[in-house]
């Protein structure tokens, strides 16, 4: 059985060789990759419009933000003006809030990551692991469907073992030209949690891209949170003290 | 006329009878005294357990046990207050709780807050009594917050000192806040002493954006059994104001299971000490039945119908149990009334005994279950195989029977 698996993916590699193109829309981790190069490039600026629906009512928040490579990203909240001054910052595995009222920078504890940011569908989990989904899972590509004159791969994620994850497993859809579709979040019981949809796609920043993204929760139904990205420019260039924790407390 | 002779025959054979007696007694009181120490000590465990920060009893908002979020309020809370009115209650204190981060400096842990009355607090819950450094929180306080000793000790507190409470409020905007540490616990359930902070529920409900609602009201009563038995009218008090009430085991239900799961180890320990001292009686009582062999003889040649016979033996049987049961319920209420007073020690129990919030001592405690059940199954097993020697004596011919060694 081993031998055969390893004769196959000699085949494949072969294959590589002859038909890269081929083989890259075959290989799960070459999509992902590419999916999340057209999500972040290099690196990001946006401004980005975020609404919460809960069970109590509807709030409207509008935030800019940066990102440098996988694992640096700055989100600044603009308005409404109560909560407007707070931001987050991930570097690496840490990740800082800021709180104007308080006027103080918090690195959150790892107790506290699967908390909901700012009281959205969305924790800091999402924020700090969304890229660490191709390193810390392996990927198989369940099926490739067609929606829209698009080709939409679906790859299922399984944690590799002894990686501290949140999920028992995840399904992420991938459209042909590296738009990322939508995800849905499995736990460790194979049952669904919540999923994220791309409600609307155009080309922004001289890229597709999904400009509208609505995550909601199985367990609050009617509850949902959309992210739209107004405006974005990719692989452009910043200062590197953006992502620093003074910068954090004080944006020059 | 039968029932005085096995009377009579009883004590034909003084010593035998006492030491039968004195076996039946023993046994009983052991069970009787063992029963109400397990039963006293659950009761103990959940005085410590419940007393110590749920209450015994607590009205919740419908699907706020599920999923505990801070937007399951009780709006209504001053009408649930009344439950106070309620046979068996004595207090009830409001509360509101929450998820933050607690930071100083560099360091930041998560932790529950919970908005606390402080005046009414402290007849619900023994926490304030656990305060190893400050005080509890006062009536006047507000920016304060009190914590566990593990907590504090992470985050490098010391009295005096400011903490940065960073949660998500009612709205979900981000609840932020600066209170000063005023009191240290320590419970010696680390689990609440790394994880548990309390603040006023004033500033509270301002921080987090609440109005004056809270999540939860807890009650408690000057006994653990008034409030059991005054489940009905408390969940009709909840039902009345839209909310649900739980109980013990609702609020704690490893509690429970731990109480379920002791009784069912100690069951199979009772069984074996009851069916040892049934047939060590019953074994001695064959065996008189055997050496008497030519007396029945006797007695059915002048007349006795060998049925008679049997029931005589059986009804000396049923005596002897009976006698030697009352005799071990009288010793054992007795000692465990004595003991009721003063209470056991369990020397090297102590920690063991913390993780549930006992303290020092238990307290046996008798009731009519714990009184009567073991002697009452002792009793009837007696009863139900004394038919073995009754069947023997059935069989008896009275010239054979008389001509027997």
């Amino acid at each position: 059985m081993k031998y055969i698996t390893r004769r196959n993916t000699l085949k494949l590699g072969a294959a590589a060789l002859l038909f890269p193109s081929v083989a890259l829309a075959q290989d799960p981790v070459a999509i992902l990759d590419a999916a999340f190069d057209n999500w972040r490039a290099t690196s990001s600026h946006a401004v980005m419009e975020m609404t919460i629906r809960t069970a109590t009512g509807i709030r409207n928040l509008e935030m800019e933000s940066w990102t440098l490579g996988d694992d640096k990203a700055l989100v600044r909240f603009t308005a409404p003006a109560r909560d407007a001054g707070n931001a987050t910052l991930q570097d690496g595995n840490r990740t800082y809030v800021f709180n104007p009222r308080l006027n103080q920078v918090i690195q959150l504890p790892a107790s506290a990551m699967s908390q909901s940011w700012m009281g959205s569908d969305f924790s800091y989990d999402d924020l700090a692991k969304s890229e660490s989904v191709v390193s810390d899972y392996t990927h198989t590509l369940l099926q490739t469907r067609s929606s829209g004159g698009h080709k939409v791969y679906v790859i299922q994620s399984i944690p590799k073992r002894g990686v501290p994850v949140v999920w028992g497993s995840l399904v992420v859809s991938v459209r042909d030209d590296y738009v990322l579709m939508g995800q849905d979040f499995y736990d460790q019981n194979g049952q669904l949690v919540r999923s994220m949809v791309a409600d609307r796609v155009t080309t922004l920043g001289g890229r597709p891209y999904p400009v509208q993204l609505t995550m909601s929760s199985v367990a609050t139904p009617g509850q949902w949170t959309k992210i739209v990205t107004k405006s974005a420019e990719f692989d452009v260039s910043f200062p590197t003290y953006l992502f620093t924790r003074s910068n954090l407390q004080n944006p020059r | 006329m039968l029932a005085s002779l096995a009377w009579r025959n009883i004590w034909r054979q003084p010593v035998r009878s006492i030491l039968s007696l004195i076996g039946l007694a023993f046994t009983s009181m052991l069970l009787v005294f063992m029963l109400s120490f397990q039963l006293g000590s659950y009761d103990t465990m959940k005085i410590g357990a419940l007393g110590l920060f749920d209450g015994f009893g607590q009205f919740q908002p419908v699907g706020y046990d599920d999923d505990p979020d801070i937007s399951r309020l009780l709006p209504e809370w001053e009408a649930i207050l009344e439950a106070v009115e309620i046979k068996g209650v004595d207090a009830a204190t409001p509360r509101a709780s929450s998820f933050a981060i607690m930071a100083k400096d560099e360091t930041s842990f998560g932790a529950a807050v919970i908005g606390v009355d402080p005046a009414r607090e402290p007849l619900v819950s023994n926490l304030s009594t656990t305060i190893i450094e400050g005080r509890y929180l006062a009536p006047e306080d507000d920016a304060t917050i009190i914590m566990g000793e593990g907590l504090a000790r992470n985050l490098g507190l010391v009295l005096g000192d400011t903490v940065i409470m960073l949660g998500t409020g009612n709205d979900g905007a981000v609840a932020a806040d600066v209170l000063e540490l005023v009191g240290i616990f320590s419970t010696g359930i680390s689990a609440i002493d790394r994880q548990i902070t309390q603040m006023p529920l004033t500033r509270f409900q301002e921080t987090y954006n609440l109005g004056n609602a809270v999540n939860v009201v807890a009650i408690r009563g000057a006994d653990f059994k008034g409030v059991e038995r005054a489940a009905t009218d408390l969940r009709a008090h909840a039902t009345e104001n839209g909310v649900v009430y739980l109980d013990w085991k609702e609020l704690q239900p490893e509690l429970e299971q731990m109480i379920i799961l002791d009784i069912s180890s100690n069951i199979m320990f009772y069984i074996i000490m009851v069916v040892v001292v049934v047939f060590i009686l019953l074994n001695t009582l064959y065996m008189s039945v055997l050496e008497r062999t030519r007396e029945f003889g006797g007695l059915m040649a002048i007349g006795m119908r060998p049925r008679q016979i049997g029931a005589m033996v059986w009804l000396e049987l049923i005596f002897l149990s009976l006698l030697g049961t009352a005799i071990g319920i009288a010793l054992g209420a007795a000692l465990v009334i004595w003991l009721e007073g003063v209470g056991i020690e369990i020397p090297g129990a102590d920690e063991v005994m913390a993780q549930w919030g006992m303290k020092g001592r238990i307290y046996p405690d008798l009731s009519f279950l714990s009184a009567t059940v073991a002697p009452a199954v002792i009793v009837l097993s007696i009863v139900v195989l004394g038919f073995i020697p009754y069947r023997r004596i059935l069989g008896l011919e009275p010239v054979s029977a008389m001509g027997a060694a």
